[in-house]
């Protein structure tokens, strides 16, 4: 049994509560303090009695307080003040401080006392506002930027997202998708390469990150929006088990970049014509010079010949100016030739595999790249030593050449392989690219890689001879595969770093 | 006037065609002269040269359109014959466009060189004749006195004899004097005779 301890006075509970208390007469006048209160509001007990209450509230809030009290007088009841049951009350060193407030009413002998109780409600408060601030700052950052929300349970196979993904997915009410339909909503030919990144971010080897870029397809009208993905891969016991990430709409940025890159080709296309017709127009000049004096020399010489006989010195001067301008049209193409091929090169490391993933990015993203990847690209194959812009521009040019041959095939595919080839018991790497369009009939696969020879209406018929080129110089080999039965199939070769 | 032997005079910086060039004419018992830039023929240039200018479009300098302007410009009458390589048929049918007689791409043939050469030599001879002829006329306005070159002048405008003696305070009979006289002096066998050799002189001077 509890029994109540007989000396227990009020003023002792009083003084040891934690809250702050004070006690009022029904004028507002303060009678006791206890030492909460006075550490709170940072009064003696001297100070605080007889104070009037109003002074503790901050002066923008006393007509609030002042209406309370007046409600309260008149129908005396335990109760909280304010809107939010909170005033703003005022330290003696200026400190505004929110606290909860109750009134509690004490008669004694007919008359009425106020207990007043200050509950400090500040810190709680702060917590909240500060993870409200935060999560709205969040909300509107997503809002602002379009972003989007997923969290792909891998083992269950399904996927959580959040309003913004719904609603880029037209799935306005359902919060989890299975991945199929989650897939069925992207484009066909972005799924390949989609899944390609995926896999390669599920790897345990590596660091789980996802970036990708694809367009969904809206079911009802079949308009594309193209969305840019990044994520990270979480494992569990060396399995990928999640991958949460953002997704973002970026048609808008699409549609400009594709825009300004058809401009941009268009320019480097008319550059490209115009720098290959003043070439061939100087090497034209160069050779035509002594070739016109060849020309003349000759004639002279066969004039000589019929009309004076051998002896003549026109003749000899002629056949003389023949053997200069012979010569010198010879220099001339050495000179050309000694010019084009200036420059030293600068080779690095590289990792092949990693170098091909880039490139068919940049051809994606180049409004290019509406195809299905195939990708047989050989783990852990050495580093290459090249320069990595050369062998860039060679792989561009196969994709595109591949992408623009296969406009009529019904599903478009390129396979990029890789793999170490031995050849005359050196090891290369090998990069083998195909495609499944035409192919290219004997005729023109015997003239591809001649200067100037194109099949393209706009083509200059420089890219793959400038393709063999630049793969020579960096120590390997370019060739057209002969026995392709469909689709043109080019290899090309690179050494290994040392 | 003294007529020289016609001449090829020929411009182009590179000094194997020219040699070639020179060659072939030569052999076709054609006088040559050969200059290696714009310059060089325009500073030896003398008022008796007398044939045709073969010139090489392209040159470094002053190239071979901007001499033919200059040529022009110096009232230099000799025809000429532009030297183009392939692709300069723009160049070209500025060329003929500016007077040129006609052009030949790089390599030469020399049959067609010396079909060339005949035909500007033809026009030269015409042009001197033209020149000679032009010189005549012009000697015989300047024997017409003040007065009868004022009722050439009224004349060959299209006004009657009747407007030419009111215009100038004159009788009608005087004015049919005057023009008989003109007549006589120019050579003129008629007034639309007459508008032409004071067309062509006036375009000359």
């Amino acid at each position: 049994m509890i029994t109540v301890p007989r000396n227990l006075s009020f003023v002792t509970m009083f003084e040891a509560a934690a809250d702050a208390m004070v006690l009022a007469e029904g004028s507002g006048h303060i009678v006791l303090a206890n030492p909460a209160a006075q550490q709170l509001f940072g009064y003696s007990a001297d100070e605080l009695s007889g104070l009037a209450i109003e002074i503790l509230i901050v002066p923008r809030y006393r007509k609030q307080y002042r209406y309370h009290q007046e409600l309260f007088l008149n129908k005396p009841a335990q109760r909280s003040m304010g809107a939010g049951n909170e005033l703003m009350v005022l330290s003696r060193d200026g400190k505004e401080m929110l606290l909860d407030i109750s009134l509690s009413p004490i008669r004694v002998q007919q008359q009425l006392y106020v207990l007043i109780t200050f509950n400090d409600v500040n810190r709680r408060l702060d917590v909240e506002e500060a993870l409200r601030v935060s999560e709205e700052r969040l909300r509107l950052a997503k809002q602002a930027a379009g972003l989007g929300i997923f969290d792909y349970d891998i083992k269950r196979n399904i996927i959580y997202w959040d309003k913004q993904m719904r609603k880029l997915w037209g799935e306005p009410s359902e919060t989890t998708v299975s991945y199929d339909e989650f897939v069925a909503r992207i484009h066909p030919e972005d799924r390949a390469a989609r899944q390609t990144v995926i896999e390669y971010a599920m790897n345990p080897a590596g660091n789980g990150e996802f970036k990708a870029e694809y367009r969904i397809v809206d079911p009802i009208n079949s308009s594309e929006r193209w969305i840019s993905a990044r994520g990270r891969v979480y494992f569990e016991a060396g399995c990928a088990n999640r991958l949460i990430g953002v997704t973002r709409d970026v048609t808008e940025q699409k549609n400009i970049q594709k825009k300004l890159q058809v401009q941009r080709d268009e320019t480097e296309n008319i550059l490209k014509q115009q720098i290959a017709a003043r070439t061939a127009s100087a090497i034209a000049h160069e050779l035509n010079q002594p070739l016109a004096a060849i020309s003349a020399y000759s004639e002279v010489a066969l004039h000589a010949i019929h009309n004076d006989g051998f002896t003549s010195d026109s003749l000899k001067r002629a056949l003389e100016g023949c053997v200069e301008q012979a010569q010198r049209a010879g220099r001339s193409l050495h000179e050309l030739l000694a010019f084009l091929q200036k420059g030293e090169l600068v080779t690095e490391r590289l990792n092949l595999n990693d170098l091909i993933r880039d490139t068919l990015t940049i051809v994606s993203n180049d409004g290019y790249g509406k195809f299905y990847l195939a990708l047989h690209l050989q783990q852990n194959l050495p580093a290459v030593q090249c320069n990595r812009i050369q062998v860039q521009k060679v792989l561009v040019n196969l994709f595109r050449n591949a992408d623009e041959a296969m406009r009529a095939v019904d599903l478009p595919t390129i396979t990029v392989t890789t793999q170490v080839e031995n050849m005359n018991g050196t090891n290369r790497a090998l990069v083998i690219v195909q495609d499944n369009g035409p192919g290219l009939g004997a005729v023109v696969a015997k003239r591809i890689f001649e200067p100037f020879f194109t099949t393209k209406p706009a083509g200059i018929g420089m890219g793959l001879a400038i393709s063999r080129a630049l793969i020579e110089t960096n120590g390997g080999h370019l060739w057209l595969d002969p026995d392709t039965q469909s689709g043109a199939k080019f290899h090309f070769t690179l050494p290994f770093s040392p | 006037m003294i007529m020289h032997e016609p001449t090829v005079f020929i411009v182009d910086d590179d000094a194997a065609v020219r040699d070639s060039l020179m060659l072939m004419i030569e052999q076709a018992d054609i006088h040559v002269q050969a200059f290696e830039h714009a310059s060089a023929f325009l500073s030896a240039y003398h008022p008796d040269f007398f044939g045709c200018i073969i010139i090489d479009v392209r040159m470094p300098g002053m190239d071979g359109l901007r001499l033919q302007e200059e040529l022009t410009w110096r009232k230099i009458a000799l025809p000429v014959i532009f030297l183009t390589g392939h692709g300069d048929i723009p160049m070209s049918v500025r060329a003929i466009k500016g007077g040129a007689v006609d052009f030949l791409t790089k390599p030469v043939i020399r049959e067609k060189l010396l079909v060339c050469v005949r035909a500007a030599f033809a026009e030269a001879g015409k042009r001197i004749s033209d020149i000679a002829r032009n010189k005549e006329m012009m000697s015989c306005l300047m024997k017409l006195t003040g007065r009868e070159r004022e009722v050439m002048t009224l004349a060959v405008q299209g006004h009657t004899n009747k407007e030419i003696a009111s215009c100038l305070g004159i009788s009608h009979r005087t004015v049919e004097i005057h023009k008989s006289k003109i007549m006589q002096k120019t050579g003129a066998c008629n007034l639309l005779d007459l508008a032409r050799i004071v067309r062509e002189c006036d375009s000359d001077e």
